[in-house]
C-alpha cells in the first residue's frame, strides 16, 4: 500500500456526476459526493439510489457516467479497482449466507478472498470482528442456525474483517434489536483507524447519533450534505406541537405524549415551535424535493 | 445490477486486473504473489470442504460398492481388476463433479455475488481455487483404489496391476471434478451439477449405439468380462496411456472453459487460449491413439493362445493327471490337485486315458468385434477360425477344462469352485465325459445309471462342499429323455461355464442317492463299490441296484409338477409336447 501514493485532495473519496440507469430507471442522476474520514450517513427513500450509489462505491458496479477516486485510486483500472478492494469492507443490502458453514469457516473463507493469506492474522482477525459484534461464542454455530439478527452481525463482521479504511454498510441496522442497534453504534464509533463509513439507514436516529456528516439522497439526486444538525436546521420554524390534528401540515402524527407534531409551513391553532430533529429535517427535505 | 468482479462474467476478474498496462511494476508482483497466496488459500478451504462433503463420502461408498460387486465377480485378474477399480471411480467422479459444480456456483446461488465482487480475490482467483480445490477428491479416490487393490490382493491377484490405468482412475475423478467446476461457474443450480453427473453416464446408456472402437474410450463399460477372460494383460488393449491422456485433456480443457468463463484480462485469455489449444490435440490425440486397432501382431498372439494354448501353457503331471495352465496361473496348481487328487484317492480304478485338466479362453466369453476392429475381413475370418478350433471345441472322454477368469470363484465360493473340479474329474473317473458330445450340444442324461450317484459322492468326499452349494431345486428344472421327464440337479454353486467338456447334465435322483450314501461310513461304501467297480460304470447298473448293495432305501425323487399344455411354469416341459429331447448317456 505504500507504494502507492495517495493522491489524496480534499476528500478521501470522491465521486463526481455520477449517473446510472437501468432500463427506464434512472438510478442516479448526476451525483456529486465527498466522503471524508469518519461515518457519513445516506438517507433516502426505498428507490433513491442509495443502494446503487453504495454498490458504485463498494467498486461492485459501474456508473453509466461520472467518475469515482477513493485515496486516490481509480476503480476504472483493473488494478487500481484491486487496491481499492484490499481497503475496503461492504455489506450488502441483501447478503445471502452459505449456510452450512459455520460461522468461523465463513469469516475465515472471507478473510481468504480478502488475501488475508496469514494464518495467525487471519485466526487473529476472525476473533477480533467476532468479538466486535459479539459472536464469539457462535463461532462454532452453523449460519444456518443463526437468527436474523445475528446473521447481520455476521454480515458486518465480515465487513470489518482487515480493518478496511473504506467501510460500507448497506442498511447495517436492519434487523437489529435496540441493544445491538446500540452496540453497533458503540462498535461504529470505536473503529480503529478512523475509516471513511458510509452507512445507509432508514433510522434517522441512528444518524443522529453517530454521523459527523449525512447525505440525503432523493430520486437519485442528492439533495443535502452537511452535518445532522444542518439537516434539523432544514425544519427549523416548521415543527410544532399541537393538540389538534392540523390538516394543511404536510406531515403530522400523534406522539407518546398525546400531543400532535406537525411539520408545515403554518402553524396550527394553539401551537407551539418546537426543535426539529434530523428525522424532521429528513421529511421537511423529501418533501419539499416532492418525493413523498 | 451489473458487477464487476465478483460473480461469473464479470470485468476485471482474474489475472485480467493486471493486464490493463495501467498498474505500477511492484504493484502487478505484490498482487502476484498474494494472488498465489490467495489461491492456494482458497484451494485449501475448497479442499477441505470437498474431502469432508456428505457427496464425496457418498462417491466413496458407492464407488466402493460398484468396485467389490464388480471385483467379487471375477477371478482377480489385474490386467482386468485394474479397470474395473476405474469403473468405481466413475461413480466417485459423478459425485465429485456434482459437489464441484455446488462450489462453483456457491457464490451465485447463496446470493453473494455483490459481496464477493467487492473482494479483491476476483473470480478468476476463486475459479483457479476451486480447480486447485480438487485436490481434495484425491483422498476419496486413493482410498477408493487402495480398498480395491487390497481386495484384489486379499483374493490372490494374478498378474501386477497397471500404474497408468489406476492412475487415470485419480485423473477421471479430477476431471470429473473440474468439468464440475465449469458447469458451475456458468449455471449455479443444484440440478446442473446432477445432470452433469449423470451425462457422465450416457455413454454407458447409449454404448449399444457406438462402434466397438469407439467404446475403447469408456473402457470400463466394455472391458470388464473381455479383459478378465484373457489370459494375461493384451499389450496396448485397451490404451492405458491414450485413455490417461484423454482425461488430462479433459480436465485441462475443463479448466479453461471454468477460467475462461470467469477472466477478462488480455495475458489471462491469451495464457487460457494456449492452454487450450494444448488441451483440444491431447484429446484428440488420445482419441485417435485409443481408435487405433490392436496390432495385428499382438491379435495372432492372442489368437494363438486361444486356439494352441499347450504351445504357451506350463503343463505338469501330478499323480498321472496333467495340469495346463496359462503363464502366471501356476498358483492356482493347488487349488486344482487337491479336489481332483481327493476324487483319484477314492476310485478303485482309473479310466485308461489319463485325464488333462487345462485352462482355455471360452470363445463365448471374448467379443472380437471389439478385439478385431479395423482388421481386414478375410483376417478376422482367418482369426476366428482359429479360435474355433480352441481344445475344448472337440469332445473328449479324458479332458476338462476351467475358462480363464471364469474358474475359480467367478462370484462364487472357491469352495464350490472346488467341488466343480471334483464333480468333472470324478465323472471322469466314472467314464461319463462322453466323447461323442460336443461342448456345444445338449449334455447326456445319466438316467437311473448307478455311477452318476458314485461320481457325486466322490466330489462330495474329495472336497467336502458347504451344503448350500448342493441344495437342488425341487424337481423345478426338468429335461426330456424318451418322452420321459426327468428332474435335473446342478449344484447351485456352480456358475455356467467355469468348465468346459463334455459333462453329463446330472438328474435329481443320482443326488438323492448320493447324498444319502455320503450318511454311510466312507469305508463301506467304498468297499462296496471296489467290489464291482466295472459293474457299477455299466450304464445299465441301476441306481435301485446300488442302494440295494448298499442297505439303503431310494430316496424319493420330487417329480416335477407336470404342466398342462399352455400352463407357461418357468423350467417346466410337458410330456408328449414337440421339444428338444436329451439322450441318455452311454458307455
Amino acid at each position: 500500500m505504500d507504494e502507492m501514493a495517495l493522491n489524496v485532495s480534499t476528500a478521501a473519496v470522491r465521486a463526481e456526476g455520477l449517473s446510472r440507469r437501468y432500463g427506464a430507471t434512472r438510478a442516479l442522476d448526476g451525483v456529486d459526493i465527498a466522503l471524508e474520514r469518519g461515518i457519513t450517513g445516506l438517507l433516502g427513500p426505498n428507490g433513491a439510489g442509495k443502494t446503487t450509489l453504495l454498490s458504485i462505491l463498494a467498486t461492485v458496479n459501474e456508473p453509466d457516467a461520472g467518475r469515482v477516486s477513493a485515496f486516490g485510486l481509480d476503480p476504472g483500472h483493473a488494478a487500481e479497482r484491486v487496491e481499492i478492494r484490499r481497503r475496503l469492507g461492504y455489506l450488502p443490502q441483501e447478503l445471502g449466507y452459505h449456510r452450512h458453514f459455520t460461522v468461523a469457516a465463513f469469516l475465515d473463507y472471507v478473510a481468504i478472498l480478502k488475501e488475508i493469506t496469514d494464518r495467525r492474522r487471519r485466526a487473529e482477525e476472525v476473533a477480533r470482528v467476532l468479538a466486535a459484534v459479539g459472536l464469539e461464542d457462535r463461532a462454532r454455530s452453523r449460519i444456518r442456525a443463526l437468527s436474523g439478527g445475528m446473521r447481520q452481525r455476521l454480515g458486518i463482521a465480515q465487513a470489518l474483517l482487515g480493518e478496511p479504511d473504506l467501510l460500507i454498510l448497506d442498511e447495517p441496522t436492519a434487523g437489529l434489536d435496540p441493544e445491538q442497534r446500540l452496540r453497533f453504534r458503540e462498535l461504529l464509533s470505536s473503529l480503529p483507524g478512523d475509516p471513511v463509513t458510509v452507512l445507509s439507514t432508514h433510522q434517522a436516529d441512528d444518524i443522529a447519533a453517530i454521523c459527523p456528516h449525512v447525505v440525503v439522497l432523493l430520486k437519485g439526486q442528492m439533495h443535502f450534505a452537511g452535518t445532522p444538525a444542518e439537516l434539523a436546521a432544514a425544519a427549523a420554524g416548521r415543527v410544532w406541537a399541537a393538540g389538534e390534528r392540523d390538516d394543511r401540515a404536510h406531515l403530522s402524527w400523534r406522539g407518546g405524549d398525546n400531543r400532535w407534531r406537525h411539520i408545515g409551513d403554518h402553524p396550527p391553532t394553539g401551537a407551539e415551535l418546537v426543535s426539529p430533529t434530523v428525522e424532521d429535517g429528513y421529511l421537511m427535505l423529501s418533501h419539499t424535493a416532492g418525493a413523498r | 445490477m451489473t458487477t464487476t468482479g465478483g460473480g461469473p462474467a464479470l470485468p476485471g476478474a482474474g489475472t485480467a486486473a493486471l493486464a490493463d498496462g495501467h498498474a505500477p511494476a511492484s504493484l502487478t508482483a505484490r498482487s502476484r504473489d498474494v494472488r498465489l497466496r490467495t489461491v492456494l488459500g482458497l484451494a485449501r478451504v475448497e479442499a477441505s470442504l470437498l474431502a469432508r462433503s456428505l457427496l464425496a463420502l457418498a462417491g466413496v461408498i458407492a464407488g466402493g460398492a460398484v468396485v467389490w460387486v464388480l471385483i467379487a465377480t471375477m477371478q482377480p485378474l489385474w490386467w482386468s481388476a485394474d479397470w474395473r477399480i476405474g469403473a468405481g471411480q466413475l461413480i466417485l467422479g459423478m459425485t465429485v463433479l456434482a459437489a464441484a459444480q455446488l462450489a462453483a456456483g456457491r457464490a451465485r446461488r447463496d446470493s453473494m455475488t455483490d459481496l464477493y465482487a467487492s473482494f479483491p480475490a476476483t473470480a478468476g482467483t476463486r475459479t483457479l481455487g476451486y480447480l486447485v480445490g480438487l485436490a481434495g477428491a484425491v483422498p476419496a479416490s486413493l482410498v477408493l483404489l487402495g480398498a480395491g487393490a487390497v481386495v484384489v490382493q486379499a483374493r490372490g491377484a494374478i498378474g501386477s496391476p497397471s500404474v497408468t490405468v489406476l492412475a487415470a482412475g485419480v485423473v477421471l475423478v479430477i476431471a470429473a471434478g473440474a468439468v464440475g467446476a465449469a458447469i458451475g461457474t456458468r449455471f449455479a443450480h443444484p440440478l446442473a451439477g446432477v445432470i452433469g453427473a449423470l451425462l457422465m453416464f450416457l455413454p454407458e446408456a447409449t454404448s449399444h449405439l457406438s462402434s466397438g472402437a469407439g467404446l475403447w474410450l469408456i473402457p470400463w463399460d466394455i472391458l470388464l468380462n473381455q479383459l478378465g477372460n484373457l489370459p494375461g494383460p493384451l499389450a496396448g488393449y485397451p490404451p492405458a496411456v491414450g485413455h490417461l491422456l484423454e482425461l488430462a485433456g479433459v480436465a485441462l480443457l475443463a479448466g479453461v472453459v471454468a477460467l475462461a468463463m470467469t477472466v477478462r484480462g488480455a495475458w489471462a485469455r491469451g495464457g487460457l487460449v494456449v492452454a487450450g489449444v494444448v488441451a483440444v490435440p491431447v484429446i484428440a490425440f488420445a482419441v485417435v491413439a485409443q481408435l487405433s486397432p490392436i496390432p495385428t501382431t499382438e491379435l495372432n498372439h492372442l489368437v494363438t493362445e486361444i486356439a494352441d494354448p499347450a504351445s504357451v501353457q506350463h503343463c505338469t503331471t501330478a499323480n498321472h493327471v496333467r495340469y495346463c495352465l496359462y503363464p502366471g496361473f501356476g498358483r492356482d496348481l493347488p487349488s486344482l490337485e487337491a479336489p481332483v487328487d481327493g476324487v483319484l484317492a477314492r476310485v478303485p480304478a482309473r479310466p485308461g486315458q489319463a485325464l488333462t485338466v487345462g485352462q482355455i479362453v471360452a470363445p463365448q466369453n471374448i467379443t472380437n468385434e471389439y478385439l478385431f476392429y479395423g482388421h481386414s475381413q478375410q483376417q478376422v475370418t482367418q482369426w476366428n477360425a482359429q479360435i474355433m478350433r480352441e481344445p475344448a471345441s472337440a469332445p473328449s472322454a479324458s479332458a476338462f477344462y476351467l475358462s480363464v477368469g471364469r474358474w475359480p470363484a467367478d462370484g462364487g465360493r472357491l469352495a464350490d469352485a472346488h467341488f466343480n473340479v471334483a464333480l468333472t474329474a470324478a465323472e471322469w473317473a466314472v467314464r461319463l465325459l462322453s466323447p461323442d458330445t460336443l461342448p456345444t450340444e445338449q449334455p447326456c442324461v445319466p438316467v437311473d445309471q448307478a455311477r452318476e450317484p458314485i461320481a457325486i459322492w466322490l466330489a462330495i468326499l474329495a472336497t467336502h462342499p458347504p451344503a448350500s452349494g448342493l441344495q437342488n431345486d425341487g424337481g423345478m428344472t426338468a429335461v426330456e429323455v424318451h418322452n420321459t421327464l426327468v428332474p435335473t440337479w446342478t449344484n447351485a454353486g456352480g456358475p455356467v461355464g467355469q468348465i468346459t467338456g463334455s459333462a453329463p447334465q446330472l438328474t435329481d435322483a443320482g443326488y438323492l442317492l448320493a447324498k444319502a450314501m455320503t450318511s454311510l461310513p466312507e469305508q463301506k461304501v467304498s468297499q462296496a463299490l471296489r467290489g464291482a467297480w466295472a459293474t457299477w460304470l455299466n450304464e445299465h447298473t441301476t441306481d435301485a441296484q446300488l442302494a440295494a448293495a448298499l442297505g439303503i432305501r431310494m430316496p424319493s425323487v420330487p417329480q416335477p409338477p407336470l404342466a398342462g399344455p399352455g400352463s407357461g411354469q418357468p423350467g417346466l416341459k410337458t410330456v408328449g409336447q414337440p421339444g428338444p429331447q436329451s439322450r441318455a448317456c452311454t458307455s
